[in-house]
């Protein structure tokens, strides 16, 4: 791994986000507040939801992690599909970079930008709750290790999107659904018992549960198993992408 | 060794055969022309020389590395001025030329140093700080032959590059391409300006349909009456019709 042209990618990748700030950083911000406004001030004030935990506290894990996956999907997905659709891309293939300095460069882009969202979040957060986490460096792993996951998930999205409308294909039908049903807003025990089955394939929850339990100790699965699984998965897909941009599928004519 | 060496090329794009069993050694220092009417695969048989598309058969090696298996080697000694303009239209031509060196691992000193000296060249100076797409098309094409040459490669590949560019700056460019030359690089050029080519080129090889058709010194095209725009009607005309 060459470190001039791992840095140089990554650096480009960063760049590229900060040129456009109301769009990458200021926006997610915005909705961010909202949620903490509605879900967890104004709602969450007449909530008596569980014996020790403000609704405020509880929500606010599930609200972070939703704008971090928007984060780092967004910047993987957009950067490469825009690079293959004018063909800046070719500006990398034609240069001595491996795959593997190309796929680092995406992920550290996207995990700045995920942590810089995150970042503002948690700042906006301390005006209405403590939010201190209770475990720093499990809080930390949860947010990297799913800002990985998602900017190498937006980098198969980046690849297989034809359109432009394809980039939101996956986010709106399957990640952001899922998320939302994953346990931000709820805990699992107050699903039907027959759906509690079903919530706790949902690879969200697990993602939900660990941040939730590295800020307010409070975890409804099984933590060292979620977290196994988490990296599991940050390597498959790695692997997977490497594999894509090795054949040089829909990257190379 | 040769600087470049393609045996039995061929790129299929689904059932269209675009390169078709090519066979082409380039030898170090020589001033290449490749010619060939639109579609003829010029453009798709660089393409596979630099990474951008992939071969079904064949083999190319370039300054003795097989770009396939020891890629990286090949990639660092060859710089590309595309036809089509690839550079991202919000980024300033600094930015474009440091993060191009920075993909061939150039040093942050040494990529400063360089891109002062590419900006002079290409006589960019005025414009360094605008973004690519607010550039006229002329800067747009001194931007990308400048970006060619950042890393300073054994070899140029140039796909049309004065299209698009006036008189003036054309005949500045084949100075430069000149001066290249002199110093012992190896250029290989496309362009449907026959002028250019016979003006520059020691060597030129005519494609059609993906397969080589002439393999001509400059002596053919330059011997009495003869220059290349007329050799190649005839040699294209009579290939057409077969």
């Amino acid at each position: 791994m060459n470190m001039i042209r791992l840095t140089t990618v990554s650096r480009r990748e960063i760049q590229r986000f900060l040129r456009i700030p109301i769009q990458t950083l200021v926006s997610p911000w915005i909705s961010a507040t909202l949620y903490i406004l509605v879900f967890g001030v104004i709602v969450g004030s007449r909530i008596d939801f569980l014996e020790g935990i403000d609704y405020i506290d509880f929500v606010f894990p599930g609200i972070l992690m939703l704008q971090l996956i928007g984060g780092a999907v967004g910047q993987s997905s957009s950067s490469l599909y825009f690079q293959r659709w004018t063909h800046v891309i070719d500006e990398m293939l034609s240069s001595p970079l491996s795959y593997a300095e190309m796929i680092f460069g995406y992920i550290i882009g996207a995990v700045a930008r995920a942590l810089a969202v995150g970042m503002g979040i948690y700042v906006i957060a301390l005006l209405f709750t403590d939010a201190t986490p209770d475990h720093v460096f499990a809080f930390l792993f949860y947010l990297v290790t799913i800002a990985i996951i998602f900017s190498l998930i937006g980098l198969i999205i980046g690849l297989w999107a034809e359109k432009f409308e394809h980039l939101n294909v996956l986010q709106s039908f399957v990640i952001t659904p899922l998320i939302y049903v994953g346990g931000v807003f709820n805990s699992i025990d107050m699903l039907p018992e027959s759906m509690q089955g079903i919530a706790r394939l949902n690879p969200f929850f697990y993602m939900v549960d660990g941040l939730r339990y590295s800020m307010i100790s409070y975890s409804e699965s099984p933590l060292v198993a979620g977290a196994v699984g988490l990296v599991t998965v940050a390597v498959v897909l790695f692997l997977t992408v490497w594999t894509l941009f090795h054949r040089g599928w829909k990257l190379r004519a | 060794m040769s600087a470049l060496e393609i045996k039995q090329l061929t790129k299929k794009y689904d059932d269209t055969v675009a390169v078709d069993g090519l066979d082409l050694t380039i030898k170090r220092g020589e001033f290449f022309g490749l010619l060939g009417p639109n579609g003829a695969g010029k453009s798709t048989t660089i393409k596979c020389i630099t990474g951008i598309a992939q071969f079904d058969q064949g083999s190319i090696t370039v300054m003795g590395h097989d770009v396939q298996k020891d890629y990286q080697a090949a990639r660092a000694t060859i710089g590309l001025s595309p036809q089509e303009f690839n550079a991202d239209i919000f980024a300033p031509i600094e930015k474009i030329l440091d993060y191009v060196g920075g993909y061939f691992g150039m040093a942050k000193g040494l990529r400063e140093k360089r891109i002062e000296e590419v900006i002079k060249q290409f006589g960019l100076e005025e414009h360094r700080g605008k973004p690519f797409g607010k550039l006229s098309g002329g800067l747009k094409r001194r931007l990308i032959l400048a970006r060619a040459l950042m890393h300073d490669p054994d070899i140029l590949i140039l796909d049309e590059p004065t299209a698009g560019i006036d008189v003036e700056q054309r005949h500045a460019l084949w100075d430069h391409l000149r001066d290249l030359h002199k110093a012992g690089k190896t250029i290989i050029l496309t362009s449907h300006y026959l002028e250019e080519v016979e003006k520059l080129c020691d060597r030129v090889v005519v494609i059609n349909k993906g397969k080589k058709i002439a393999d001509w010194d400059k002596a053919h095209f330059t011997k009495g009456e003869n220059n290349l725009e007329k050799a190649y009607l005839e040699l294209t005309r009579n290939d057409l019709q077969v």
